[in-house]
């Protein structure tokens, strides 16, 4: 019997290729997947998909776009897209973090939310100088979202209580007592929003002036760059790292193996809290300078799709996390230039979601026609000896 | 004290049903997370044909209403299919493949709503306003003191919701599918040894939760709002997952823990009412429900004994 390989399918296991490779091609090819569903939903609107793409680009200062208005440039839109991105980073790392230890973080919204609120009504309505209010601002931000995610990773070890479900009844009640507490105390009674933070205490620099443009510099994507390098050492390079990813691949070997699993999934869930609280004050003190009540930033759950499409891994994560950012940023440019509901972007996030958590198959199918293919080549070698 | 009962069991009736669901699923082996998702996609197809029928049968018909609750389990049905398929045929990790399919649920449709409201019906909104629905008072029985209240003011999805529960009672406990069905959950082994398609059993539990979730999902949009928004997506799937783990994987007591839920969320409402607080309290009180269900997983995780293959991607070569 010889079994028959199309090329189809060969071509196909020759691009995605092997180990390695694989990190970066199966990302890349559910990217594309979701690309071209996103294109198809936007020409059955009867828009140009391109051109759609294009405004994406355009809208995150990637590329130049037509006009612009006074004080602005493409240089203004790059940093207004890395002022989006930075809580972006800070939330994909918080994500990755708890992922690797075998736990699902859905909660990142809920913790950026309570350590945003909190650092703003300490931190950010007091008149401490900037170089004090600042550090001050990421220390305390830290330490709450670390104590909201333990509080998770607690339940988890000691009752036994499912992450995903504890960490989404805490973002719930984080969304309705922090917006009892703005309406009833901290509400600016014009824009319905709480009152906006000191302009020391932001980690944002709004409006520099640099020649005759005004800039909005995020001082935190620094810290966020330093801080992935960092996770990426300590998944790499440490004990406690290596144990991590021994409680996430297998629970009850890593207990054999004398691993404290609890306490590795408290601290990981403290650290993925941790970063959390930061992308909350890089959020909410940076890019913002105030809170929305009743409603949890998104970015905590488009964290996510970032996450599981760099693979958890923290450089992985700062490529992803810029891919979906142009989708995050540039669809307000998007929406009125192309006259599409902005809405679109958060449908091809969600499809990039949808194929990145086919990741796995893809890596099995690949591997199934390789061994076809091999066993064919076996066949034709064996066959062609039979025939001498 | 009526009201509570009321809007207790308006509440409560289609997380039980949800919860059934959420039980059809994880009983068979699948960890489905995704019920958020599914009633909030299953309500807006149900949604949309309500809408599509009223412009032909004007206000006053009944007839749309009973149509989206059909189309509103098919819808959920439909949609329900790319968990199954995720789960079952692509091998996904379960907890992220829901997790996913609720993100991709809001997206869609909050994107779908909109669009289909400027395209087909143009005008800029982003809900489907329902008609309200009919509610059923049962004369004498609705006189009997504190019961009564049981039998005012019933939304005839309450009766919908019941009836099918018995039914989906009936099949998970009664018959040879649901044996199947909770074997799948505990030993797919020894099913597949029996010679029963383990694949096939959960693909149908998965559906049937779709279908359920989509009922409740309507039936929340009819209740709680008369319309269809993005405001459907509240945590009411997550409710329903923590009562049916409060309910051990069982249909009866998860029932009791839908009652304490419901009548936890009227009665904090009645008493802001009463003590004349300020509406900023309503927001207080809107996390009974969430923090009751911490507490509750708190006392009774431990001590519950999941489906055993719970959560486990069935692989016929593995023992």
């Amino acid at each position: 019997m010889k079994t028959k390989t199309n090329p189809f399918s060969k071509l196909f296991v020759k691009i995605i290729g092997d180990g390695k490779r694989q990190k970066f091609t199966i990302p890349a090819f559910t990217i594309i997947l979701s690309l071209v569903v996103g294109c198809i939903v936007i020409a059955i609107l009867g828009k140009n998909p391109f051109s759609a793409l294009w405004n994406l680009l355009q809208g995150s200062g990637i590329a130049p776009k037509v006009r612009y208005a006074g004080g602005k440039s493409q240089l203004t839109d790059f940093f207004s897209f890395m002022n989006y991105w930075t809580p972006m980073i800070f939330a994909s790392l918080s994500v990755a973090v708890a992922l690797k230890a075998g736990l699902f973080n859905i909660g990142v919204s809920g913790q950026m939310l309570a350590a945003g609120f909190i650092t703003t009504i300490t931190i950010g309505y007091s008149t401490l100088s900037a170089p004090i209010a600042k550090p001050l601002v990421i220390i305390m931000a830290l330490l709450i979202g670390a104590m909201v995610g333990a509080l998770i990773g607690f339940l988890k070890y000691k009752f036994n209580i499912n992450e995903v479900v504890s960490s989404i009844m805490i973002n719930y009640i984080a969304e309705y007592v922090i917006a009892f507490f703005i309406n009833t105390k901290f509400v600016d009674p014009v824009s319905r929003q709480s009152k906006t933070v000191s302009d020391a205490s932001r980690l944002t620099l709004t409006g520099v002036k640099i020649g005759d443009l005004k800039i909005d510099i995020p001082l935190g994507i620094i810290l966020a760059v330093i801080v992935a390098f960092l996770i990426k050492f300590i998944f790499d390079k440490t004990t406690f790292g290596y144990e991590l990813k021994a409680v996430g691949s297998n629970r009850k070997a890593a207990k054999y193996a004398g691993i404290n699993v609890g306490k590795n999934m408290i601290m990981a869930m403290a650290i993925s809290g941790g970063l959390a609280g930061i992308a909350g004050a890089t959020y909410y003190m940076g890019y913002f300078a105030s809170i929305q009540p009743k409603v949890l930033a998104s970015t905590g759950f488009d964290a996510i799709a970032v996450s599981l499409l760099g693979n958890s891994n923290p450089i992985g994560i700062l490529l992803s996390s810029f891919l979906i950012n142009i989708i995050g940023t540039g669809s307000t440019y998007m929406s009125s230039a192309a006259g599409l509901d902005a809405e679109i972007a958060s449908v091809i996030t969600g499809l990039i979601l949808l194929f990145s958590a086919c990741g796995a198959f893809i890596q099995y199918r690949v591997k199934k026609e390789k061994d076809k293919i091999e066993d064919a080549k076996k066949y034709d070698r064996k066959s062609d000896g039979e025939e001498k | 004290m009526n009201t509570v009962i009321i809007d207790g069991l308006s509440f409560a009736l289609p997380l039980f049903v949800m919860a059934i669901g959420g039980i059809y699923s994880e009983r068979s082996g699948i960890t489905n997370l995704a019920l958020e998702g599914l009633q909030g996609a299953g309500a807006f197809v149900g949604a949309l044909v309500a809408i599509l029928l009223m412009e032909q049968f004007g206000a006053d018909s009944q007839l749309p209403y009973y149509a989206a609750m059909i189309c509103a389990m098919l819808g959920g049905m439909v949609y329900a299919m790319v968990h199954a398929v995720m789960c079952i045929k692509f091998k996904a990790n379960q907890v992220i493949s829901g997790v996913v399919i609720n993100i991709l649920a809001m997206a869609l449709t909050v994107f779908l709503t909109k669009a289909i409201n400027r395209t087909v019906f143009g005008e800029p909104s982003d809900k489907f306003v329902l008609g309200v629905s009919a509610k059923w008072t049962i004369p004498g029985l609705s006189d009997i003191p504190v019961i009564g209240a049981i039998f005012t003011n019933i939304y005839p999805f309450e009766v919908i919701i019941i009836v099918i529960a018995a039914i989906a009672w009936y099949i998970m406990y009664r018959t040879k599918f649901g044996l199947h069905l909770r074997a799948c959950g505990d030993n797919p082994h020894a099913v597949d040894a029996a010679g029963i398609d383990v694949a096939k059993v959960r693909f149908k539990a998965v559906m049937m939760s779709g279908a359920l979730s989509g009922l409740a999902g309507m039936s929340f949009a009819y209740s709680i709002s008369a319309n269809y928004s993005s405001s459907i997506y509240v945590g009411y799937g997550y409710l329903s997952i923590a009562a049916l783990i409060f309910g051990n994987w069982k249909i009866m007591p998860t029932l009791g823990a839908c009652l304490l839920f419901g009548f936890a969320k009227s009665g904090g409402y009645q008493i802001v009412q009463a003590a004349g607080m300020p509406s900023a309290y309503s927001d207080l009180v809107m996390i009974l429900p969430y923090v009751l269900t911490l507490l509750l997983l708190v006392f009774f995780s431990k001590h519950n004994n999941s489906p055993r293959a719970l959560g486990e991607i069935y692989d016929k070569g593995k023992r």
